[in-house]
């Protein structure tokens, strides 16, 4: 007994030994005014743009004898005028008073960074509010950072694989791009996003999902589906709610994407999502109306496409000397009415390398994810596809454009050639084939399999109804009697012409088995 | 144009900078007079508040605040002024001073817009939270 007694009091003295302890020249000033979550401080002469900033209260109704951390409330210095100092205030602004302390931390704000913050939901600070406890941290990255530069660069050229039929086929996304959703309210943005998280299990590829403004009872269903469906193994949740204070939901995003950075700089790839930027637009314009910066603009800053463009241009992809690791950004803008002309849509629209436009006529029709696949694009192209699926999907894009210009132009004739009737078969099919379920991501030899039975023609004989039904069925039946195609497909990511009349035969084995063509 | 309380006080230093006895109390007078004219004396307090301040800044005189556990002996008094010259490169030091038990030992400086917290609770604190991690 008394020997352990005695060893903890003598490591006691060793660390006691070692400490130093160093009188530190601080400044400090004193808040002039506060309120609406900014406060003016004078003083602090010496402080720095955008550092972080330390307010001690003095109000006696919050003081915590046991925990002084609970009155330390931090702030980020955004106005540095003649004679005061304009702070946001990172928190509850209602116990910070006239008169307290402000100490100036010599640093830029930063938040905590590392393997330990995957599977947790954190606010912008980095502390954790799933309730699991404290997370041990090593390592903090400041929020705001200079994206790389041209010579750190390489041109996308992997795939992420989003699971959804219509975006790979279509509008590829790759890893390092940044491509926008956009979209109306309530027609499946955030599902398309976390549809793609979903799909990330064993694809190497870290998920951050960076929620804005959003309602607590989204982002706990969201949170939940994550769970269910194994997706937080590999995602962090970066929650900034609607009850959060404005400078909160406007530094979420630049706290997400410095996470994102530390996988980023150790050669790993991340995908993050930003859901959504216009309201993080919207808690920018408040505080830049509160520290009384001039409104152009649908009253928005003059520097609101530089709050979106310098945080968009840290999506990046690394060439090999710099590790080779990248960052893909899917950012959301919510449209008013479909109105894309707007002022922060069209902003995001030509910062980001293509968009996914969804449009709400369809979402009605039922072609569910309601994407205009005229209307979206995506500026990387067919180089981020692996090659089996620039085989099939070329020439299926070509089939779709040619569908919707048919399906306009035959609505008002009755009599229409042979071929002219074909493609619009044809197209029905399509369509059918881009319809899909939330939360369930279709992989990627499935949907080589499943494309290359459509533009081969081996669909025409199923009516459009039962293209569904036979769909799944193809993918169990593939599953089961031949797995071995599908391996075939993932591994050399490529067709040839042994391959391809495997494929056809199994498609035409599973058909032989349904009663419902004849 | 208004004027402001700040631009009142820097108008005032230059009229009493380099005044003295009688001609620096007509000065005075005549700025009251002026404040009065203009409406402004509500401003008063303000303006003699920034005027120390400009004065203090122009004059190289530093008010400095030391909290201290126990009152602090004149020699030691010295010493603080002596560093506290040298650290802000001012002429002269006007000190106030302060008790307060619960710092245990050593002195807190406050000047200008700088804290300099060599307590002995400060110290302990540090200690505390090192040995926490």
């Amino acid at each position: 007994m008394s020997t352990t007694k005695d060893f903890i009091v003598e490591q006691l003295k060793q660390q006691i030994e070692g400490f130093k302890s160093s009188v530190k020249e601080q400044t400090v000033g004193r808040v002039i005014e506060v309120g609406d979550g900014i406060a003016r401080v004078s003083g602090i002469s010496e402080v720095m743009m955008s550092e972080m900033l330390e307010f001690t209260s003095t109000n006696n109704a919050q003081i915590n004898a046991n925990n002084p951390e609970f009155n330390k409330i931090y702030g980020v210095a955004m106005n540095l005028e003649e004679d005061s100092v304009g702070v946001i205030i990172l928190g509850d602004s209602s116990i910070i008073k006239e008169g307290d302390e402000v100490r100036c931390l010599n640093r830029i704000l930063e938040v905590p960074v590392g393997e330990t913050i995957i599977g947790r939901v954190v606010n912008p600070l980095g502390e954790p509010i799933d309730g699991k406890g404290e997370i041990n941290v090593e390592k903090y990255n400041p929020i705001e950072k200079i994206a790389p530069g041209v010579i750190a660069r390489q041109s996308v050229s992997e795939p992420v694989q989003t699971g959804i039929k219509a975006i790979d086929a279509m509008i590829p996304i790759g890893r390092g791009q940044r491509e926008l959703i956009i979209g109306d309210r309530q027609i499946g943005k955030t599902a398309i996003a976390i549809d793609a998280i979903i799909n990330q299990k064993g694809q190497n590829l870290k998920c951050i999902y960076v929620a804005i403004g959003q309602k607590k009872s989204k982002v706990a269903s969201i949170v939940a589906k994550l769970t269910e469906h194994g997706a937080m193994e590999y995602t962090t949740v970066v929650l900034a709610c609607a009850s959060d204070p404005a400078s909160l939901l406007y530094i979420a995003p630049y706290a997400g994407c410095a996470m994102a950075e530390y996988f980023l700089d150790k050669g790993e790839d991340v995908l993050i999502v930003y859901d959504d930027l216009s309201k993080h637009a919207v808690a920018y314009r408040e505080i830049s109306l509160l520290l009384r910066r001039p409104p152009g603009r649908e009253a928005y800053p003059g520097d609101v496409f530089y709050i979106h463009s310098r945080l968009l241009e840290r999506a990046c992809k690394l060439n090999q000397d710099y590790g080779g690791g990248s960052i893909t950004a899917l950012p959301i803008i919510e449209t008013q009415a479909g109105d894309v002309s707007a002022y922060i849509p069209t902003n995001v629209i030509s910062i980001t390398d293509g968009q996914i436009y969804l449009e709400p006529d369809l979402f009605y029709q039922g072609n569910r994810p309601a994407i205009n696949a005229g209307l979206s694009v995506s500026r990387v192209g067919s180089s981020a596809q692996v090659k089996a699926m620039k085989k099939v999907a070329g020439k299926m894009r070509l089939e779709a454009a040619q569908y919707r210009e048919l399906a306009a132009f035959a609505q008002f004739g009755s009599d229409l050639d042979v071929d002219t009737k074909a493609k619009l078969e044809r197209g029905k099919r399509l369509m059918e084939i881009f319809k899909q379920g939330q939360y369930m991501p279709v992989s990627i030899a499935h949907q080589i399999l499943i494309f290359f039975a459509i533009t081969t023609g081996l669909l025409d004989n199923i009516q459009p109804d039962k293209i569904t039904e036979f769909e799944l069925g193809l993918y169990k039946y593939a599953n089961t009697s031949a797995p071995d195609i599908l391996k075939e497909i993932i591994e050399k990511r490529d067709l040839n012409d042994e391959l391809e009349s495997k494929m056809k035969k199994l498609i035409e084995d599973y058909k032989s088995t349904l009663e419902y063509i004849k | 144009m208004k004027t402001t309380a700040k631009q009142y006080a820097q108008y005032f230093y230059q009229i009493v900078r380099d005044k003295e006895n009688e001609q620096l109390k007509d000065a005075v007078k005549e700025f009251a007079v002026v404040l009065k004219n203009n409406n402004d004396l509500a401003k008063a307090n303000q303006i003699i508040e920034l005027f120390v301040e400009i004065w203090n800044f122009e004059k190289r005189i530093v008010e400095a605040e030391i909290t201290s556990a126990k009152k602090i002996n004149i020699k030691t008094e010295e010493l603080l002024i002596d560093y506290l010259k040298k650290l802000s490169k001012a002429e002269e030091i006007l000190i106030k001073q302060k008790v307060d038990q619960s710092l245990l030992g050593g002195v807190i400086i406050k000047y200008r817009d700088k804290v300099l917290d060599g307590s002995v609770k400060a110290t302990l604190d540090e200690l505390k939270n090192k040995l926490i991690k």
